[in-house]
């Protein structure tokens, strides 16, 4: 139990931690740069699973990506497959969780990167996207790369938007926080220990890193 | 050749608290924009970069157009080739000196890069910092290679917006040769913004005038400066005595006027005026002579006797505040100070030519 629930952690985990890490920084970017009217509304929907009990969001998700959901029919009636009781429907729970503080975080960190180094960029005739990615993302790096790994542990301790879209099947969709859990429902005590404490470690270690990450001056 | 005109109007909670409205072109050399802060200087430069829109009219360079209002012209910033150099430098700080140069030098080729960025630090003499981060130069080197990663992107004009107001005296006469070595080794055009009256005339070939979004006068820096045309400008340019009076008399044969001044008279070159039109001199700070005696035999026309007020030493440079009936500022050396044992309360005499003392409006 303990070692089919590690390992599909770290498989869900880091897929969703490596989709939200691009998608996060591409809206955090669109919310730092872009001047749009719906801009705070927009900010506001993504950080909704911050604030919402996980399983309302799981719940959402389900009427978006379910056999019948508002994109999960079209995905079924073409493919007959469905997102819901999958490994990818674990992803898509924990990176949907996971999202708002990847947002969170991206935004802040382009934010910080004064505009003027990338007005230069321009004027030394640079293109938006290579001034991003030469300039932009390089000054941000420190602030993105601290928001992807808080993304990561929160992806990593998942539980119930999880339970509600890819279900609790041992070795398919329980990931390590449903394992614990069953184990202990179960009474299973000792199983629930060793995952509460490598849950823990993790935890502890993302805390670390990110403290290191934010804090020092050096720029990277 | 650089051809802008435009008009920018700004607002503060719907009324116009400012407009800017210019027309000039910059055909060789560099360009002064002098004025005091809020004049528009640094939103002409910004307009011509791309970096501001203007309400209407056309910027130009070298038959390109790069603004026409008329036309529903407004090239991005990334097409227009300019070359910005910022007062805070803005070097990017996770780039070595060589990779900000090499960062707008449009070469697919690595090799190449390197080589022309390094070709032009050595031009500025900074060969050596290559490999350095901006955070390890001093301010002096980081606007070298400020100036070398402007250049470095082929620019149709270099615009500098007050390029060494953050350096000290001595490091900013050093790099104010080397910009205008630069500029005529390149043969661009560059624009030139500062407040600084020395550097305008050191280093521009033309001076652009500003008070409150206008140009009021252009023309030669030493003309500019020397002989302001009318109050607003000799206010603008500073170091500069404007003195009230009235026409006393003249003497047309021998090609003078007299003018009253409230505790003093003064002799100026003939004017066409009638007696007692008000009328306002202008006599720059270092063209009067201090002498500490009276000197009978010379050819300036005008011995004021004065009291020293106030010494203001600035670097190298003092302004004597001093009274003789009104007030005139002096512009004499630390030196000249010394050697005179000038202080507040020390009576001498103010030795002006006639000519140097220029009637404004």
């Amino acid at each position: 139990m303990i070692w089919p629930a590690f390992k599909l952690s770290l498989l869900v985990v880091t897929v969703a931690t490596v989709l939200i890490g691009v998608v996060g920084t591409g809206l955090g970017y669109v919310l730092a740069k872009r001047q749009f009217r719906a801009k705070e509304l927009c900010d506001a929907i993504l950080t909704l699973p911050m604030v919402l009990p996980p399983t309302v969001t799981g719940y959402y998700l389900i009427l978006l990506f379910g056999r019948r959901g508002w994109i999960g029919r079209y995905i079924y009636s073409l493919t007959g497959w469905s997102l819901a009781f999958t490994w990818q429907g674990a992803v898509v729970a924990a990176g949907a969780m996971a999202l708002p503080i990847m947002v969170k975080s991206a935004r802040a960190a382009l934010e910080s990167v004064d505009a003027r180094y990338e007005m230069v960029s321009f004027s030394l005739g640079k293109s938006e996207l290579e001034t991003f990615f030469r300039v932009t993302l390089p000054l941000a790096m420190r602030g993105l790369v601290a928001g992807i790994v808080l993304s990561f542990a929160r992806a990593l301790g998942e539980f119930g938007a999880t339970l509600m879209l890819a279900g609790n099947i041992p070795g398919k969709t329980q990931t390590m926080p449903l394992a614990i859990f069953e184990a202990f429902i179960s009474g299973e005590d000792r199983q629930a220990q060793v995952l509460a404490l490598i849950l823990t470690f993790a935890s502890v270690a993302t805390i670390y890193l990110t403290n290191i990450l934010t804090r020092s001056q050096r720029s990277a | 050749m650089l051809r802008v005109d435009l008009k920018k109007q700004f607002k503060t909670n719907g009324r116009v608290t400012f407009t800017l409205d210019v027309n000039f072109s910059v055909q060789q050399g560099i360009a002064v924009l002098f004025g005091p802060s809020g004049s528009g200087k640094t939103t002409i430069l910004r307009s011509i970069a791309g970096i501001e829109v203007p309400d209407e009219g056309r910027i130009e360079l070298s038959n390109q157009v790069y603004f026409d209002s008329a036309a529903g012209i407004n090239l991005p910033m990334q097409k227009r080739r300019i070359g910005f150099v910022f007062q805070d430098y803005l070097l990017f700080p996770h780039l070595t000196a060589l990779e900000n140069v090499g960062y707008g030098i449009k070469s697919s080729n690595g090799t190449e890069r390197r080589y022309r960025a390094g070709q032009i630090l050595k031009m500025l003499g900074i060969a050596g910092v290559g490999d350095r981060y901006p955070r390890q130069l001093s301010g002096g080197e980081q606007q070298r290679v400020a100036l070398a990663r402007a250049l470095a992107s082929d620019p149709a004009v270099v615009l500098l917006d007050e390029p060494l107001s953050a350096l000290d005296i001595s490091t900013r006469l050093r790099l104010l040769e080397e910009i205008v070595d630069v500029q005529r080794k390149s043969a661009i055009p560059f624009v030139y913004v500062t407040h600084s009256p020395a550097d305008a005339v050191r280093a521009g070939d033309s001076a652009l005038i500003l008070d409150s979004g206008r140009i009021i006068q252009e023309g030669k820096p030493s003309e500019v400066f020397n002989a302001p045309r009318s109050s607003a400008v000799s206010r603008a340019v500073g170091s500069e005595n404007v003195l009230a009076g009235t026409v006393h008399d003249h003497n047309k044969r021998e090609g003078i006027s007299v003018i009253n001044l409230a505790g003093c008279q003064l002799v100026i070159p003939y004017v066409v005026l009638p007696k007692t039109t008000p009328v306002i001199i202008g006599i720059r700070s270092d063209d009067i002579i201090v002498s500490r005696e009276r000197i009978g035999q010379t050819s300036a026309r005008n011995l004021l006797q004065a009291t020293i007020k106030q010494v203001v030493r600035d670097g190298q440079e003092v302004d004597l505040l001093t009274a003789c009936g009104v007030d005139l500022k002096v512009r004499i050396t630390a030196q000249a100070l010394d050697a005179l044992d000038l202080q507040p309360g020390t009576k001498v005499y103010l030795l002006i030519k006639a000519s140097s003392c220029h009637l404004l409006s």
